[in-house]
């Protein structure tokens, strides 16, 4: 029976013309590309706008992230400036390096430093923190800064998208700092130091990677850290005209 | 036979009764009109065998005189239900809508034919047969007769109105000399 | 008795030696022009879609790929029964086709119909990298037609395939330009009542799901063999003619609903496999299905050949005409398609005490109908007497929809109930599902439950097991996978030759996905036994489960996963290794172990 079988599959082989190296093939390993993780990377700024407060101040702005990685773990860069075009000097000029991994279904851990460079003293911070996708659709990101004297604060973030139509798109943000201890040095005072709230309305011009837009920002400096801000002779509120784009790469 | 199935049977027939009341009349099982009329065995001048595959038959057209009146064999060498039915393509077209009742109801499933359902008494003796002296309908491996009498030159057609067997090309032509 | 053997190899031989046939291929870089944008793509012998490879049944085919791109490549002929190292899947059939190197491949062709071949190499597929194959059979067709056309679909988008699987990646909405505003809030409210418009759009936000999550790539031009909808590609025929369309959809995540207004389609073939005609007034053709149909246009006018696809953000366009430049009116899209909470339910772990709120009048209802003021109980006193006389041809005309409501049917076969053009609920879809499939002339839309094997291929038997595969993904992070794994971390599924294997598709998701299993036919229940229809490639719509079963008859490792380019990528794919045997063909088994095992 077996002697029969294997004379048909001879000569079905050989009438099919493969050769019998075909019966050696090994059956490989996948190494390919397919197998491994799936890196992806991706650039984009929030904000990048000019601003006009109330005292005709200007200033430069812009708020981006630059990530490289997989699922389960991605570097990213984070970036935050404001630049005063009169004085020509940082306001304020944040960049943070973490590295983010998954921690449940829509939000991910990141851990790394972060580093403030403006005008004035700088400041390295140790970062932890939880960002993703809250029930409603609002976005969060909220950090935990533990500076190398040891002061701490957190910093939230939340940002809502109303789609007017698919291309008009009014983004509602609000960003909040509450210190829990005091450095004078760079005006922040224990307890809620800042908010900043803003209203854009953008239009996604081409695809999602340029959407400009148009939008208002308000910036409120609280308790001990508005005292501060006084006494060294600046505002406590300021209302912003903003006019940048969204970009995405 | 249950009574359920006889509800549901009754429940059609009321149902189409009533959508049909404002409908024509025309077509349906009005059958022979162009296409010839039922023959007489002893009339046959000769016996014409019908193979029915799947979805085809064979041959796929035949040769008659006008007047002539012809013995098909037909026998059902597929593996589903087949019809062999002589018509005008009109006529054909009505009896498909027919065809998709019975497909519907269960009476054709696939290579059987439910003869209960075929056969269940409707109230007055009347039954869902498919018994018109132009048409037989055909279980995988059965074989019946058709005698027919080809009157005069038409656009004739036998085919097979089982849904989709007709669309997909089952159908053979009848030439006229 | 050496002699014997000789000559009986011989004779074996030489009918196949008269068989063979020589076929060259080129992978090219080409530029493709939809008429919507030009782009660079990927092609065969310099065009894209590459050419229809012809094939007889009986034959044995060489095919030389030359591959001129700086890249590795593969071809994988989509459906085709082969030996595994012919199969065309870097890392699984064999390592690839290098830069400059011409790859011969060499297999029996034991099959007819109509197929396809692409790339299986990163997103060469969805960059252009596809053409057709058509099998004649050896013997006749089931069906006849005086000419025929291949109709091959694509989602040609003006974005690279790399490009889009990263945008995606990034932002998993960054090409849904359907997603619900304002204005859509609004219009509920109209329709539904502010409360009910609240509360449906606080559900969904709660889960963190789009209702317009339909189609993950929008902003594409759909082809059909490489024309854009203005370059109308047309098809000629006379009058009174029957043509038989080869349905090929090789988008890369596009399903199309399909229709000719003015023409019945019979349905005589899906996935290459013939199976018993039906006629429909329209059909959905998932991602790397085929499906022949039968249309016999009789008057002297043109007609389009229209394609929405499942979410309505985009369509391609053909023509049938008696004569070239005629055009037939070319319809508007129907408004895009919303999921409903029936498409949430394979989702594990969902809040189900916040669906109380839920919109229940998005729901489809029609298959619970309101026959509930019919009054059955007279019923057996009605006269039928003059049924006879009666013209049946009307009756499709009368509501079915409503009879599961009936009492006293438990009786009936249900089964054999096809219902004919009155049916409106698809079982291969959830109760009340968005993506319900209707046709826009409220005629007759083509069911998996309509397929029935014309032939069928293999005996029935019971299967030996079954192995639950739960299509899983995070639609936020744009991951996807099996039973909650990527295809990364995840052992192969090793199946025994000799064995019938009964899959189980739970869909968790709420995307629908073309699971494509190679080297095997899935034999599709649709509740029809003997009669279930085989494919390639089986679709498995959100919150249903589907059920297929292989005959495991082909040695070798395979690859199985969802056809949507995207998906696949994403880790919604597996190996498949078949183990034992005919020894001539079995395989070295000591790569096996060392890859561990799932199942």
């Amino acid at each position: 029976m077996s002697c029969i079988r294997s004379i048909v599959a001879v000569s079905f082989l050989a009438s099919i013309g493969v050769s019998t190296a075909v019966t050696a093939q090994e059956m490989i390993s996948d190494t390919t590309a397919r197998k491994q993780p799936l890196t992806t990377w991706g650039v984009q700024f929030e904000e990048f706008e000019y601003r006009y407060s109330d005292d005709d101040e200007e200033l430069g702005v812009w708020n981006a992230d630059a990530f490289y990685g997989t699922d389960e773990f991605k570097v990213r860069l984070l970036t935050t400036g404001e630049y005063e075009i009169e004085e020509q000097a940082y306001e304020t000029l944040e960049n943070q390096l973490v590295g983010q991994i998954p921690i449940s279904k829509f939000f991910d851990a990141k851990a790394g430093v972060r580093f403030d460079t403006p005008e004035g003293p700088d400041r390295t911070y140790a970062v932890l923190g939880v960002a993703g996708l809250a029930p409603q659709w609002f976005e969060i990101d909220a950090n935990l800064y533990v500076s190398k004297d040891g002061d701490t604060s957190a910093e939230l973030d939340a940002e809502y998208e109303l789609l007017l139509t698919n291309y008009w798109i009014l983004a509602a943000t609000l960003d909040a700092t509450v210190a829990f201890s005091e450095d004078r040095e760079i005006g922040v005072g224990k307890g809620l130091v800042s908010t900043e709230t803003g209203l854009r309305l953008s239009y996604d011009l081409i695809d999602r990677a340029f959407s400009p837009y148009v939008g208002v920002v308000h910036e409120r400096k609280y308790g001990d850290s508005a005292d501060f801000a006084e006494a060294d002779g600046g505002s406590t509120a300021d209302w912003f005209a903003v006019i940048g784009a969204r970009i995405a790469l | 036979m249950t009574v359920s199935k006889f509800l549901v049977a009754a429940a059609t027939i009321l149902l189409s009764a009533t959508t049909f009341a404002a409908g024509t009349h025309g077509g349906g099982h009005d059958h022979g009109a162009a296409s010839g009329e039922p023959g007489k065995a002893s009339e046959a001048s000769r016996t014409i065998t019908v193979e029915m595959y799947d979805n085809y038959y064979e041959p796929e057209s035949i040769i008659v005189s006008p007047g002539e009146t012809v013995r098909f064999v037909v026998e059902n060498k597929g593996n589903l239900v087949h019809e062999f039915n002589i018509g005008t393509p009109e006529m054909h077209e009505g009896h498909q809508e027919e065809m998709m009742m019975m497909v519907e109801h269960g009476v054709i499933q696939g290579g059987k034919l439910n003869h209960d359902m075929m056969s269940m008494d409707m109230g007055n003796g009347k039954t869902m047969k498919h018994d018109d002296p132009n048409s037989v309908l055909l279980e995988p491996g059965q074989s019946k007769e058709v005698v027919w009498k080809f009157t005069e030159k038409g656009d004739i057609e036998f085919a097979c109105n089982v849904p989709g067997h007709y669309q997909a090309g089952m159908y053979g032509d009848v030439n006229f000399e | 008795m050496k002699t014997r053997l000789l000559t009986g190899l011989l004779s074996l031989l030489m009918p196949a030696m008269v068989m063979a046939g020589e076929y060259d291929l080129t992978v090219d870089r080409v530029k493709i022009d939809t008429g919507d944008f030009v782009k660079e793509g990927i092609g065969y012998n310099g065009v894209s879609p590459g050419p229809v490879m012809r094939f007889k049944e009986g034959e044995n085919v060489r095919i030389n790929v030359t591959n001129n791109l700086d890249e590795m490549t593969s071809i994988h002929w989509h459906g085709l029964i082969l030996p595994f190292d012919q199969d065309g899947v870097p890392g699984i059939s064999f390592p690839g086709i290098k830069p400059g190197e011409t790859f011969t491949y060499e297999f029996p062709i034991q099959q007819a119909g109509t197929y396809w071949f692409h790339s299986h190499s990163g997103f060469q597929e969805p960059d252009g990298a596809y053409g057709s194959i058509v099998i004649e059979p050896e013997g006749r067709e089931p069906f006849r037609y005086d000419r025929e056309y291949v109709v091959q679909l694509t989602d040609k988008h003006p974005h690279s395939g790399d490009r889009i699987m990263r945008n995606l990646k990034m932002m998993t909405d960054y090409y849904n330009r359907d997603q619900q505003t304002v204005g859509e809030f609004f219009s509920d409210v109209s329709e539904n009542g502010f409360m009910n418009t609240v509360r449906d759009r606080m559900a969904w936000g709660g889960m963190r799901m789009m209702k317009a999550d339909v189609e993950d790539v929008h902003g594409f031009t759909g082809l059909i063999n490489g024309k854009g909808p203005d370059q109308n590609w047309t098809g000629l025929f006379e009058p009174g003619e029957r043509i038989r369309l080869r349905f090929i959809n090789s988008s890369a995540m596009t399903y199309f609903d399909i229709r000719i207004p003015g023409l019945d389609m019979t349905v005589v073939q899906a996935d290459g496999n013939n199976v018993q005609p039906v006629s429909v007034d329209e059909f959905r053709i998932g991602v790397a299905e085929t499906y022949d149909v039968i249309v016999r246009p009789k008057d002297e006018q043109a007609y389009t050949i229209f394609a929405e696809s499942m979410g309505r953000s985009g369509y391609a366009r053909a023509t049938l005409a008696p004569e070239k430049g005629m055009e037939g009116s070319v319809p508007p899209m129907r408004e895009p398609a919303r999921l409903t909470m029936a498409d949430m339910s394979g989702m594990p772990g969902m809040d189900h005490g916040s669906m109380s709120g839920m919109d229940h009048g998005n729901m489809d209802m029609s298959s619970s109908g309101d026959m509930s003021g019919m009054d059955h109980s007279n019923m057996g006193s009605m006269d039928h007497s003059n049924m006879e006389g009666m013209d049946h041809s009307n009756m499709k005309d009368m509501d079915h929809s409503g009879m599961s409501g009936m009492s006293g049917m438990s009786g009936m076969d249900h089964g054999s109930m096809a219902m004919g053009t009155e049916e409106k609920s698809d079982p291969f879809y959830a109760k009340g599902s968005g993506l319900m499939p209707k046709a826009a002339n409220g005629g007759k839309f083509l069911s998996y439950a309509d397929l029935k094997a014309q032939d069928p291929l293999y005996e029935v038997r019971e299967p030996t097991r079954e192995i639950e595969l739960r299509l899983t993904g995070n639609m936020e992070r744009y991951t996807w996978s099996i039973n909650g794994v990527k295809y990364e971390d995840a052992d192969p599924i090793r199946l025994k030759y000799g064995e019938r294997v009964r899959f189980k598709f739970v869909n968790e998701t709420m995307m629908t996905h073309p699971m494509h299993l190679h080297g095997m036919w899935s034999i599709v229940d649709v509740g029809a036994g003997q009669w279930n229809p085989i494919k390639h490639t089986v679709s498995v719509q959100p919150g249903t489960t589907v059920y297929m079963e292989t005959e495991v008859d082909a040695p070798g490792q395979w690859a199985f996963h969802c056809h949507l380019s995207y998906h696949a990528a994403a880790g919604m794919f597996r190996k498949v290794i078949v183990e034992g045997g005919p020894e001539s063909t079995q395989a070295k088994t000591d790569v096996i172990a060392k890859d561990g095992g799932e199942v």
